[in-house]
């Protein structure tokens, strides 16, 4: 387990694998005290549950300087100097301060899933015990009218200081009557909107809730939406992806306890930590990308030796997200690992839009665009067909069953 | 008198009204009201979309999806006597796959989903299987994220892997990958044998005698004590009639109905929706109350999940069980309990069958897209039971696509003039809480149900 934090650590403060988000020494310094501020007033305050962090991390037999080390690997996953490493240890011990109410809409459960799934030194030990998860339907003790009253308590209790994490997206055809909850027949839309509304921040979890997912693809017969065109007012966190990463759903919460604010989000409203470049750029089979050396179907010579998936479909030049560095499962593996190409899932639309079997350069998307970094900002297709024309985009396209017009350096369609 | 309940911790929620007479229940309408509409957003699509469409149905039985959905594609092209050639090594790797994940499902829903509802009858102390913070709990926790992990090494991620296509798999797994894989599952031997049964593995699977529930300790010995001391050996009883639609290493395709036949005829399966909502309103029947549709074979309702399985498929421990107390809770949880075990010991065999120089994937002579006009079916046993896909393609794009999910044959709303099998087993008890753990020992799944 500390190898894969080493690893982390390592790609993450690798200059060439991230983007540039050095944002100078005044600003840290600054940042610096603030969130000392910050833990220490959060310090005073009682805890929510009466477990303290250590106590846990040591029964489970990580030692201290394992902590640190997961500690300094989150630092630098939140794009933090070094000099936070401590600050970070201690937020972690203090996540019982910051009550979480988590509900589900439309979703598959999925998330739930990969968060269940999840143990970061033992984040199973620090979701479950530490952060205090006032409300889950799925994995909570009670259930039915006990449940309901749990969760009315919770609002009531925590008002104006519980993150609200959503999974899953709202139907809002036929007046949401495709997803209504509890006894008195709530819709998700009015649930949603009920328990928004005392939120400190709302985080939307997972590509259903950040933007409607897949039961908002074509012909989208719920009216689904995510979460964003149903809340405002408030501040929304989007953690896309299905299932959304179960580390940056942590890296979230902690940047919260923190600093007591929500971390710097671009134009779709994703943390940058996560989301600010792309697969590709820190993807393992990248040097054969770059070389031309292609999987040209599966099963091949190029599978067998780990060649890059673009022809067969990897969306990765195109989907921002940090799987590439964290994968999935404790790190286990990731859908590029195993040979089968990233399909873009925490991109807006990606089940129309990106979709399995068409190969990028014959589908017909544009690079999202948004935030301030140079590489979100700057990046467009022209860009990625540049580099790839070289190496044949025609021998992509031709293989392809109603293909459009591809024009190449040859000429050839 | 009514009363309306609703069932949480199982995926989404699902809704029991139950009407009494004199302190028993007379009728009782299990409510799915959340829908996504998978099969509308199908049409139209690609053929080979729908790997990445389907298994996002469930967040927990999302392999057998995908394995559903490979299959249904491989038939369209062996319906158009189009030859596809799979590899030995491609089989198992699905196979494996898709045993993992009901491995993950049945440890898990045992500790979060059956043991807090049955230990909160008990006025002892069970604080340690409470959610979230009990140390059996959070042990099954870790258990089964390890057990998962074996998984990812082959899918990539879990939940939601595509990494099954037709021709095969996508992926290649070296030697080392297989015996890191066989380790996770040893570590779930570990726990079978020192947590959750307190026998040994190979003395587990000995069991013939319904005796031998007797030899059971630690974890799953608390189930079995307070199910005898709250009368769950005895409620629960449906139909009794059983159907399982495919087979594998470990199940056989048939049905009971008194007696096995291994037999199924597809065509035979007819699904109705005198109670579900429909999309159209037009279309929309007046007495309509849930997402749910109805499913029958031949004109019945047969329960499917992993007590048919055993019937089917006579494994000795279960069958037995099920002589003595018939298709009650008990019988239902033990039989998914032993399916696990059972799993556990036959996956690592066929890890160990994988000849690594066989190939992975042998690409199919056209594409799916140069389709015209084809249809082809294909089946599933998923963790909660029997999976159906469906799928009509037209001019190279899905024009339909059907999915009878497991829960549907469970769960559904019944008829007329016949209960559900949940709705049978649940109609005659005495309390609401004996009704909750009636239901829930037929796995409920609000978000596969409906779809
Ligand atoms: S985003 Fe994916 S994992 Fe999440 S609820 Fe939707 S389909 Fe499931
Ligand atoms: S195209 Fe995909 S597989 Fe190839 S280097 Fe980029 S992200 Fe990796």
């Amino acid at each position: 387990m500390a190898d894969s934090h080493d690893m982390v650590k390592k790609v993450f403060t690798t200059n060439s694998a991230r983007v540039e988000t050095n944002k100078g020494d005044a600003y840290y310094d600054s940042l610096f005290e603030k969130a000392k501020l910050r833990l220490k007033a959060l310090k005073k305050q009682r805890p929510l549950k009466d477990i303290d962090m250590m106590d846990i991390v040591e029964s489970e037999g990580v030692n201290r300087r394992d902590f640190m080390k997961w500690a300094s690997a989150t630092t630098a996953t939140l794009m933090l100097p070094p000099m936070f490493t401590p600050l970070v240890a201690e937020a972690t011990e203090l996540m019982n301060r910051v009550p979480v109410v988590w509900i589900e809409l439309q979703d598959c459960a999925g998330n739930s899933e990969a968060l269940l799934r999840s143990s970061a030194p033992t984040v199973d030990d620090l979701i479950f015990d530490v952060l205090s998860l006032e409300f889950h339907e799925t994995i909570m003790a009670a259930s039915g009218h006990q449940a309901d009253a749990q969760l009315e308590d919770a609002i009531e209790h925590f008002k104006g200081k519980y993150l609200l994490f959503v999974e899953g997206a709202i139907p809002t055809a036929m007046n949401g009557q495709y997803g209504t909850i509890g006894a008195s027949g709530e819709t998700f839309q009015e649930h949603l909107e009920r328990l928004s509304k005392d939120a400190a921040a709302v985080v939307a979890v997972g590509t259903c809730a950040t933007f409607g997912g897949i039961p908002a693809a074509a012909p989208n017969p719920t009216g689904a939406v995510g979460v964003m065109n149903i809340v405002k007012g408030k501040p929304v966190i989007n953690i896309p992806a299905c299932p959304a990463n179960p580390a940056n759903m942590v890296g979230v919460v902690l940047h919260y306890v923190l600093t007591g604010q929500i971390p710097e989000l671009d134009s779709l409203l994703r943390p940058k930590f996560a989301f600010g470049y792309r697969i590709h750029d820190n993807c393992e089979r990248r040097a054969h990308f770059d070389a031309g050396e292609f999987v040209e179907e599966w099963g091949d010579h190029g599978a067998q030796n780990n060649f890059c998936l673009y022809k067969v479909g990897c969306k990765g030049p195109m989907t921002f997200n940090n799987c590439s560095i964290i994968r999935y499962n404790e790190g286990a593996n990731w859908p590029v690992g195993v040979g089968r190409g990233c399909i873009g899932c925490s991109e807006p639309d990606f089940w129309d839009k990106y979709a399995y079997e068409r190969p990028m350069a014959d589908a017909n998307i544009k690079a999202p665009t948004g935030g301030v970094e140079k590489t979100v900002d700057q990046f467009g297709l022209g860009l990625l067909t540049a580099t790839t024309i070289g190496i044949g985009v025609h021998a992509v396209t031709s293989a392809m069953v109603g293909k459009k017009t591809v024009h190449t350096k040859d000429g050839e369609e | 008198m009514r009363t309306v309940d609703i069932v949480e911790r199982i995926e989404g929620e699902a809704k029991l009204v139950c009407t009494w007479d004199d302190k028993i229940i007379t009728n009782a309408q299990i409510e799915f009201l959340n829908f996504r509409g998978f099969e509308y957003i199908l049409e139209k699509k690609a053929p080979l979309d729908a790997l990445i469409y389907t298994p996002r149905i469930c967040g927990i039985c999302g392999q057998a999806h995908l394995k559903a959905t490979v299959e249904v594609l491989e038939n369209i092209y062996k319906n158009l006597n189009y030859e596809i050639e799979l590899t030995n090594k491609a089989k198992l790797l699905r196979e494996i796959g898709l045993n993992i994940e009901i491995i993950d499902s049945h440890i898990k829903w045992f500790y979060m989903f059956i043991m807090p509802d049955i230990t909160a009858l008990s006025s002892k102390d069970f604080s340690s299987y409470k959610p979230l913070k009990g140390e059996k709990w959070l042990k099954s926790s870790f258990i089964t994220s390890e057990i998962i992990k074996s998984l990812a090494i082959i899918g990539g991620q879990w939940p939601h892997t595509s990494y099954m296509v037709p021709g095969g798999v996508v992926s290649d797994p070296t030697l080392l990958d297989l015996t890191t894989m066989k380790n996770y599952l040893d570590s779930a031997i570990n726990f079978f044998e020192d947590d959750f049964a307190g026998v040994c593995i190979d003395d587990y699977l000995s069991f013939s005698k319904a005796e031998d529930l007797d030899k059971i300790g630690k974890d799953l010995k608390d189930f079995i004590d307070l199910c005898f001391e709250h009368g769950f050996d005895k409620i629960g009883k449906s139909y009794n009639r059983h159907l399982v639609l495919s087979s594998t290493e470990l199940f056989k395709v048939g049905k009971s109905n008194k007696r096995v036949i291994n037999r199924v005829d597809l065509e035979r399966i007819e699904e109705s929706c005198e109670y579900t909502f429909n999309i159209d309103k037009n279309k929309q029947s007046k007495e309509a109350y849930t997402w749910a549709k109805n499913v029958r074979y031949a004109d019945n309702f047969f329960e499917t999940g992993p007590l048919s399985r055993a019937v089917i498929s006579k494994r000795a421990f279960i069958s037995k069980l099920h002589e003595k107390f018939e298709d009650s809770v008990l019988t239902r949880v033990m039989a998914r309990m032993d399916e696990f075990v059972h799993l556990l010991y036959i996956t690592k065999n066929l890890i160990s069958k994988i000849d690594i120089s066989e190939e992975s994937f042998v690409k199919p002579k056209i594409s799916l897209n140069e389709i015209k006009n084809a249809e082809a079916k294909s089946v599933v046993e998923a963790s909660r039971g029997s999976l159906f896909h469906d799928i009509s393609i037209k001019d190279g794009k899905i024009s339909k696509y059907n999915v009878i999910t497991p829960t549907v044959w469970n769960l559904g709303p019944g008829n007329k003039s016949e209960p559900s099998v949940a709705q049978k087993a649940i109609i005659g008890l005495d309390s609401i809480e004996k009704a909750e753990i009636t239901l829930r020992s037929f796995d409920i799944c609000s978000v596969c149900t409906t779809h």
